[in-house]
């Protein structure tokens, strides 16, 4: 993504509406099409400027249309960027020099004077980026919280005066806090309701903590009946679960390969997958982020010449994917994948860590959303911290898989189990999200998140941000670029009452700094709309509506109805 | 910001020359060097293209070979520390488009450099007639 495009159409005017099928390009990038759109006019898109991904050649596999798109960045921004990122470092050098001679104090860790001679125990350089780039916006992450994370959220008013080196709370709390940060994606966050009471319940009849793991004396008969509720919600044969969703990703990966083995991460994979995979000693190979060729060819070349010196064939083949990758808001190409992980025997891991319970019509996660086989998938991972409101992770898969985890994974045998409340946080809103409750709660609460999200999306290209990721997913990541502009924005937001999540380097590419909304169920669309208008505020004043495309404001809701013109500007 | 967070990407500095528009701000950032020097009054256009080249070539020698490291802590514990930012680029793969780019910007710099402050070989008659020397004269 940060590079151009490596493929332009090759007849470069016009987007052509393509009905089943589409153009291959030479080297297998797929040209952009919307499917079933025979009356629309023909507009002229600009192809080169972005890389919309539609459908696939296997048609026949998508019973939608899947449109993702990541509008490449404007040339002029990024020079911006870029002298940005100069300045701040000649800026940096500068008080590194001053800090150095002590013509300025020096707020940071230093060696105890004593011991200067010695071999030193920081590497004043690893810091260089800490100390002059992020400090200077420092207060745009950890702000505490003092309410549940819902719809809206109660944040401890802080100062600093030494410029972000220390802070002070004023004692002021800010209240109502439109929240469009926290992982509330079907809006289970919340202190009352029947999932708060009965967890309340069951705190007072089995405590808070566990005191034991699951394999010595840990194990409730709650945890029991969650593992069944999920392997029933997911529609696979078992599943276990654990008390940390980090820890189900990083502790069973080293459990189901290891030496001999051959991993295939894409390369976006989170941290947790790659640590997972690192401490398994398997090979890892990191395929393009979603790019089916890349993997088909890493696969095949995988197969053809087998292990690195000896050549003897892999013991196993796991493919690492992700259900929504939560930086890029963009969405596995799941058909695809399986078709190729049974045409090549490999075996598939899928992270569903975003999109369980904010996917798919009945919210059981991607598998559902492209309307695809559970049992297709081998492994099956999710966490219940973000559409469940509680903690921990879950695998599922067939019955010999979970035994053997429940043996020989490090998170079963050394980690303590799950605890009571939050289990049965878990049971009461799956079965809500399942309809076993007998309300519709559920069933509404994931048709409220589809709206929503369509609705975000749709106004905020509106109104010319960009936007990277696929229609249908309930992160939306929103281009910011320029450095200052990270901090800028989120300060502005907070000022405006609303809490916002901003990335930058080097958690993202380097010119690709994001501000990361999280769109939930429990938004109203009161709370949307002035969420959008306090956004179109404030990208105005900070100038953030980078998009060559514009979109026709349509004031009727079907998603295919969209017109694309061209700007000159 | 996560400050050095583990993801596929294990040094992020590998693939910062190889961003959308690095080529272009660096021309850009010579270009700008080259008309800062040049607003110094007293200092004649093939003085100032010598400057531009000299410090181009002291600034990216002292960032590209000589700070060595990553300015943020990386998942890779510590095997880029010891490397130049040279060295990181593309993770050591050779010949890569960016290294090509960055070897052929100051052989082109100092080319048209010597074009500018083209030395000419002059044969000058002093005033006796026993002598002369070759002057070299700057056009």
């Amino acid at each position: 993504m940060t590079e151009s495009p490596a493929t332009k159409p090759a007849d470069g005017d016009v987007c052509q509406r393509v009905k089943n099928g589409l153009n291959l390009e030479k080297n297998g990038v797929l040209k952009s099409l919307h499917r079933c759109h025979e009356q629309q006019p023909k507009h002229h898109c600009q192809p080169e400027e972005e890389e919309v991904h539609a459908a696939s050649h296997h048609d026949s596999q998508y019973n939608r249309p899947f449109l993702e798109s990541f509008e490449e960045t404007p040339m002029l921004v990024a020079v911006l960027t870029y002298m940005g990122y100069g300045i701040l470092t000649i800026f940096g050098y500068l008080r590194d020099f001053l800090r150095h001679w002590k013509i300025e104090r020096c707020h940071i860790a230093r060696e105890k004077e004593e011991q200067r001679d010695f071999v030193p125990l920081y590497q004043d350089f690893e810091n260089f980026y800490t100390r002059n780039l992020y400090m200077r916006i420092r207060d745009n992450w950890n702000r505490p919280i003092c309410s549940v994370p819902g719809a809206k959220v109660d944040l401890m008013e802080r100062t600093s005066r030494d410029y972000n080196w220390t802070f002070e709370y004023t004692g002021r709390v800010v209240l109502d806090v439109i929240n469009l940060g926290s992982y509330n994606y079907l809006g289970f966050a919340e202190n009352t309701g029947p999932c708060a009471d009965s967890a309340a319940e069951i705190t007072m009849k089995y405590g808070v903590g566990v005191a034991s793991t699951r394999q010595e004396i840990g194990n409730l008969d709650r945890h029991e009946e969650l593992e069944k509720l999920v392997a029933k919600f997911l529609g696979v044969e078992s599943a276990m679960v654990f008390g940390m969703g980090f820890a189900t990703n990083s502790m069973n990966i080293p459990a189901l390969t290891g030496k001999g083995c051959l991993i295939l991460s894409d390369e976006l994979n989170h941290a947790s997958l790659v640590l997972g995979a690192r401490l398994s000693g398997s090979t890892i190979r990191v395929f393009k982020h979603n790019n089916m060729q890349s993997l088909e060819k890493l696969l095949r070349d995988a197969i053809v010449h087998g292990q690195p010196r000896t050549h003897r064939p892999w013991k196993k083949i796991l493919i690492v994917v992700e259900g929504i990758y939560s930086m890029e808001g963009s969405i596995v190409r799941l058909p695809e994948v399986i078709d190729l992980k049974k045409r090549y025997r490999a075996y598939l891991y899928l992270d569903e860590a975003h999109s369980i319970g904010a996917l798919g019509s009945r919210g059981r996660g991607v598998v559902d959303y492209f309307g695809l086989d559970p049992c297709d998938v081998d492994v099956l991972m999710g966490t219940f911290t973000k559409s469940f409101g509680a903690a921990g992770g879950y695998i599922a898969g067939k019955w010999e898989l979970i035994e053997y985890l429940r043996s020989h994974s490090h998170s079963a045998v050394y980690a303590t189990s799950m605890s009571p409340p939050v289990v049965e946080q878990i049971i009461t809103s799956m079965k809500c999200i399942m309809g076993e409750d007998g309300t519709t709660i559920g069933c509404d609460r994931v048709r409220k998140l589809a709206e929503n999200t369509v609705y975000f999306r749709r106004r905020l290209r509106e109104m010319g941000f960009i936007i990277y990721g696929n229609e249908d997913s309930p992160v939306v990541p929103m281009m910011l670029y320029m450095p200052a502009k990270i901090g800028a924005f989120g300060r502005e937001m907070l000022k405006r009452n609303i809490g916002v999540v901003v990335v930058g380097f080097p958690a993202t590419p380097i010119i690709e700094s994001r501000a990361r909304f999280c769109i939930s169920a429990a938004h109203t669309k009161e709370m949307l709309d002035r969420a959008l208008s306090v956004i179109s505020e404030v990208g105005d004043l900070l100038q953030l509506k980078y998009s060559r495309r514009r979109i026709q404001p349509s004031l009727s809701l079907p998603c295919d109805d969209i017109v694309f013109e061209d700007i000159d500007d | 910001m996560n400050v050095g967070t583990a993801h596929s990407e294990v040094n992020p500095n590998t693939r910062v020359m190889n961003s959308r528009g690095m080529w272009l701000s660096y021309i850009l950032g010579i270009g700008l060097l080259h008309v800062i020097l040049l607003s110094i009054p007293f200092a004649s256009v093939p003085v100032v293209w010598t400057l531009t080249n000299l410090i181009h070539n002291l600034c990216m020698y002292l960032l590209l070979h000589t700070v060595k490291g990553t300015p943020f802590e990386t998942p890779d514990q510590g095997k880029a520390r010891l490397l130049t930012h040279w060295e990181q680029m593309d993770y050591g793969v050779q010949f890569t488009a960016s290294r090509k780019f960055l070897t052929i910007t100051p052989i082109v710099l100092v080319h048209i450099c010597s074009a500018i402050t083209r030395p000419v070989l002059v044969f000058e008659e002093e005033s006796s007639p026993k002598r002369s020397k070759f002057k070299l004269s700057q056009l």
